[in-house]
């Protein structure tokens, strides 16, 4: 519904000065607000594809069942510029996920947070306004 | 000449003089300035000039310190307190994000440099987009919005605007032709430099169609033909366009662009953005074939059926 509000206001809606809830996609469409999960597991494979990466884990259960689970990420080209490339979550890394489950019920999260076990956030904001990556 | 299109012809004049440089780019090999590489655009700068600014056109370089930190602390906010349906569409933080940590090299308050007051001169009245599906749930793809079809990006343009990730552009130049990669999405423009006249006006394209001209070291775009399924801060299909780039240092193309439609503006406005050189490549978007989440939405909506019905 943001998503749609913000589109039928138009650009001018992008250039308001708070914080923005605009991605390429509304996440409220496609996941459930009541569904929050907490996803502890190993990557299994990072597809970096546009519009939106996606990591695939599995994750075990307390009896030892193994699920697969497809996290959404950022896209990837913003991604690379931020010095997060593919070697950045090899395959078996043990990762915490922090999101919302796909409203139909599949293994689909989007990654409202990802951690490493050592409690490392993945995708760390470029908080330094001396450093503008994307400028030479 | 009327006096619209005189306006614009002084606008464009006006902001021509503000583009001149000394600089002399280096020459493609059939003799254009060369513009090509890969640029960014990505700026904090706002369009228009923010409230506590009025009057005031330029920072000086401590208060545009000062902008950039008070910016970049908000963007980077860790915000939870608006309940879980909130969280989720907030999962966006700044992590996701890359827009940017600077306000242009200029430290002009706001892109628009015409008017002098940093604001679109709106016309009251001019109607928003209407886009067809928008508050039901999506029966199919067209009933979600361009940029998750991967159709266009509001701020791919044209005019080419900053978001909030992606604000790439690759120029390649052959002869006869500019082309422009818009990293967002994916769409380029291929611009004819033949003074071929326009397509007809019966014939209308999402990025409209453009025809561009060198003025000394300046590409200038004209681009007209837009069709009536988008909006540029509500102009319509009569949009007409021109852009301006000047390439004024190695690492820099000042661009420029005037809007002209007189069912949204009650007169031509004019925004000037650097496009700061930056690494390539740009990756291929392939936005379609990697476009999980419209899938995704869709199931969403049939879910949300589903649970309306079992109610």
């Amino acid at each position: 519904m943001r998503n749609r509000l913000a589109i039928a206001l138009g650009i001018a809606s992008l250039l308001l000065a708070a914080a923005p809830m605009w991605a390429h996609h509304a996440f409220a469409a496609e996941f459930d607000a009541q569904k929050p999960v907490k996803l502890r597991g190993t990557v299994v494979k990072v597809e970096f594809i546009n519009p939106h990466s996606w990591i695939h884990m599995d994750v075990k259960d307390a009896d030892g069942k193994v699920t697969r689970w497809m996290v959404e990420g950022g896209s990837p080209n913003a991604l690379f510029r931020r010095g997060v490339t593919k070697d950045a979550l090899p395959q078996g890394t043990e990762i915490l996920v922090d999101g919302y489950q796909a409203k139909d019920g599949s293994n689909r999260a989007n990654g409202r947070d990802i951690t490493f076990a050592d409690g490392k956030k993945l995708f760390v904001g470029g908080s330094n306004p001396d450093e503008q990556p994307n400028a030479k | 000449m009327n006096g619209k299109v005189f306006a614009l012809a002084a606008v464009i004049l006006s902001s021509a003089a503000l583009a001149q440089t000394k600089y002399n780019p280096p020459r493609t090999p059939d003799g254009q300035p060369d513009l090509q590489g890969v640029w960014t655009n990505v700026t904090i700068t706002p369009l228009e000039r923010p409230a506590n600014l009025a009057g005031k056109a330029f920072f000086t370089p401590a208060e545009a310190r000062q902008y950039e930190k008070d910016t970049v602390d908000r963007n980077n906010a860790d915000r939870r307190d608006g309940g879980a349906q909130a969280d989720l569409s907030r999962a966006y933080n700044d992590a996701w994000y890359d827009r940017g940590t600077k306000v242009v090299e200029t430290l002009r308050t706001s892109l628009i440099i015409d008017p002098p007051d940093g604001h679109i001169p709106r016309k009251a009245g001019a109607p928003a987009v209407a886009q067809a599906g928008f508050g039901r749930p999506p029966e199919g793809p067209e009933d979600r919005s361009l940029p998750e079809r991967c159709i266009l990006w509001p701020t791919a343009g044209p005019p080419m605007m900053p978001s909030f990730y992606n604000n790439n552009y690759q120029i390649v130049q052959a002869p006869g032709y500019v082309t422009i990669l818009v990293e967002m999405i994916h769409d380029a423009r291929i611009i004819p430099l033949d003074n071929r006249p326009h397509v007809d006006a019966g014939i209308r394209q999402w990025m409209g169609d453009p025809r561009g001209h060198w003025e000394g070291n300046t590409l200038v775009v004209e681009t007209t033909n837009f069709n009536d399924k988008t909006r540029f801060q509500r102009a319509g299909q009569n949009m007409r366009l021109v852009e301006r780039f000047t390439r004024t240092a190695p690492d820099t193309i000042m661009y420029e662009f005037t809007v002209d439609d007189p069912s949204a503006f009650t007169k031509p406005w004019t925004a000037q953005i650097p496009m700061k050189k930056t690494e390539g490549p740009i990756i291929e978007y392939a936005c379609n074939e990697g476009n999980y989440a419209m899938e995704g939405m869709l199931a969403g909506a049939r879910a949300d059926e589903k649970k309306a019905a079992s109610k």
